[in-house]
């Protein structure tokens, strides 16, 4: 299909497909299989789906399997953090199903063994575009809710480097700039999320807004938020004053911090915003980005920072660049040196087949060849076991 | 260097074949006419390959037919860019409410965009046409029966034109032709009123019908 807009499809399968032989290593992952509903690799037809609602209790046995996660904890836990296109196929599906897929996993497991004395790990996730990075991601963040963890989302860093309504100059610091819009909503989505912890941890300072407004010290950090979400132009401060209590008071004692932030690469990018006198801001001089950094530096225990670094979204990169080294850059490199990267591959034989038994059981798939094995395999082709080119290539099919 | 495809052909140039399924059937189990056809192609050159026509399992003629309708500027890219928006949201709508919907109302809902494009199509087709013949000095709109090419592209060109020009301003085509196509699907719409009207003109304009003298 040469003139198609499946260009950007294309685009998104131009991945390093990872060849795998088909009787290979993706029937090695079923052989540990003992009491789930497993059925041989021929007929997986109602294998894709796991009754385990917990990340907590999933294994290897479950990879490749969607797990269900209920509303209630979608609206809390997710405000603002799922991809556009998934919070679509949410609305669509009426339920939210995420597969259970090996990067995930592993994040899962290293969370569950980390000591929570010793100083926060790093993690950082990478891969091609469209491979699932985001939802990893938001799995992680899932488990660490249900175990009752602080969780910092940022749902996209790009977003605050780029395209800015409203540039103010901070009244806090005089070479920086503030963004209200992006504080404000960003703060209203963490209430959401983490309304118990806000009730619970209290100031160790006092905070002067203006001649009028301060918060006292041993106030509940909600009053925090709530002088960011009422004072617009205050809210960009706010923001840095609850991240700086956040991290001073998590220790091992307390509550656990998880800071989960896609597409960190923007945090020591370039931006696309400019001063009044047309000359090119530093991220650095940016106070949510200032405040963002000093977040992902691992001199605090009892946390874990998890992040993604992406070329979509990002500005002056090449679209051809994944991996952290050319992402982040020299400056951002070191900042998170030393981190544990996970790769974050394309779909193996077994996810691929998974995710389209589901999307034939949601009839998302409707076109009448598109249920044949040779629409299957075209399918197969054509996204090249790219996640987000099969999704977009099944939506008009 | 492609070979790029003309307007004109000598007669002698063959059509070319994109399904795959002509080519995987064994020399020996071939009839008397597809091993002619085998033959000819030895020896004729064949048409170069227009760039909609595909060998995919997926691609559909009158899909193509419409995109080819829709294309302004040569901008294929974009045209089938729109279709296949109109086909998600179109999708989107249809699948939501099958899910939200009690068990005994499910089967009735139609989910696939392509049977909902055709039947929107079909139901869009109008039966009889006019045509303006000069007779005595005035020009009269006579009723004539249509060729389905013909009914084919007033359907198409009706839908387009009216998402183009009776809409509000500021909606995306996608989200335009998505509901002209559900309300065609449904036998509503303005599309379907004008096809009512060229009928009704058709009748009222009987008198006429002997003016055509083919």
């Amino acid at each position: 299909m040469a003139l198609t807009r499946l260009n950007r499809i294309v685009q998104l399968s131009h991945t390093v497909s990872l060849t795998r032989p088909l009787h290979g290593s993706g029937c090695g992952l079923q052989l540990g299989a003992a009491t789930q509903t497993e059925a041989p690799m021929e007929s997986p037809r109602a294998v894709f789906r796991t009754s385990e609602s917990e990340p907590a209790s999933h294994g290897e046995q479950h990879i490749g399997q969607f797990y269900t996660i209920p509303p209630s904890q979608v609206k809390t836990i997710f405000p603002h953090g799922l991809p556009y296109r998934f919070q679509q196929q949410i609305k669509t599906f009426n339920e939210a199903c995420l597969m259970v897929r090996k990067p995930a996993l592993e994040l899962i497991g290293y969370l569950k063994k980390a000591d929570p004395t010793h100083p926060s790990v790093r993690y950082v996730l990478y891969g091609e575009r469209g491979t699932g990075k985001s939802l990893s991601l938001c799995q992680a963040l899932h488990h660490c809710s249900l175990q009752d963890w602080l969780i910092l989302h940022v749902p996209d860093a790009h977003l605050w480097v780029k395209n800015c309504k409203e540039l103010m100059a901070s009244s806090y610091h005089r070479a920086r700039f503030d963004q209200p819009i992006e504080a404000s909503v960003w703060l209203k989505n963490f209430r959401v999320t983490n309304e118990r912890f806000l009730k619970q941890i209290k100031t160790s300072q006092k905070y002067v807004w203006s001649k009028r407004e301060f918060t006292d010290e041993g106030r509940p950090l909600g009053e925090i938020v709530d002088q960011g979400v009422t004072r617009v132009k205050n809210a960009s401060d706010a923001v840095g004053v609850v991240l700086k209590e956040l991290k001073a008071q998590a220790r091992p004692g307390s509550y656990r911090l998880v800071v989960g932030v896609d597409g960190v690469n923007a945090l020591w990018g370039r931006t696309t915003l400019r001063k009044e006198d047309r000359s090119l801001i530093d991220p650095s001089e940016l106070t949510l980005v200032h405040n963002l950094r000093k977040m992902m530096k691992n001199d605090w225990c009892g946390g874990a920072v998890i992040a993604t670094v992406t070329q979509t979204g990002s500005v002056f990169t090449p679209s051809s660049a994944y991996l952290p080294q050319e992402l982040l850059g020299k400056e951002g490199f070191d900042f998170l040196d030393p981190f544990l990267p996970v790769l974050v591959p394309a779909y193996s034989e077994k996810e691929f087949e998974s995710s389209y038994q589901y999307y034939r059981d949601r009839r998302w798939i409707q076109h009448h060849t598109g249920h044949t094995e040779e629409g299957k395999k075209e399918l197969l082709f054509l996204s090249n076991r790219n996640p987000a080119a099969l999704e977009r290539l099944c939506a008009f099919l | 260097v492609l070979p790029v495809r003309w307007t004109r052909y000598n007669p002698y140039y063959l059509e070319p074949e994109p399904s795959r399924e002509v080519y995987r059937i064994p020399v020996t189990e071939l009839t008397d006419e597809q091993k002619a056809a085998q033959e000819l192609k030895a020896v004729r050159p064949i048409k170069a390959t227009p760039s909609g026509l595909t060998s995919s399992v997926f691609s559909d003629p009158t899909v193509s037919k419409f995109v080819n309708m829709m294309m302004e500027d040569g901008d294929k890219v974009l045209a089938r860019s729109i279709i296949t928006q109109t086909f998600e949201s179109m999708k989107r709508k249809q699948v939501e409410k099958y899910h939200k919907a009690p068990a005994t109302e499910k089967e009735g809902i139609e989910c696939n965009p392509y049977t909902i494009f055709h039947q929107a199509l079909e139901n869009c087709k109008p039966i009889i046409g006019l045509i303006s013949i000069q007779k005595g000095g005035k020009y009269y709109q006579v009723p004539t029966p249509l060729t389905d090419s013909r009914r084919r592209f007033l359907a198409m060109k009706w839908l387009i034109t009216e998402c183009r020009d009776n809409k509000h301003r500021r909606t995306h085509m996608y989200e335009k032709l998505s509901q002209e196509l559900l309300a065609a699907f449904m036998n509503e719409g303005n599309v379907i009123k004008r096809k009512h009207d060229m009928h009704k003109m058709a009748e009222a304009n009987r008198a006429f019908a002997h003016y055509r003298w083919w």
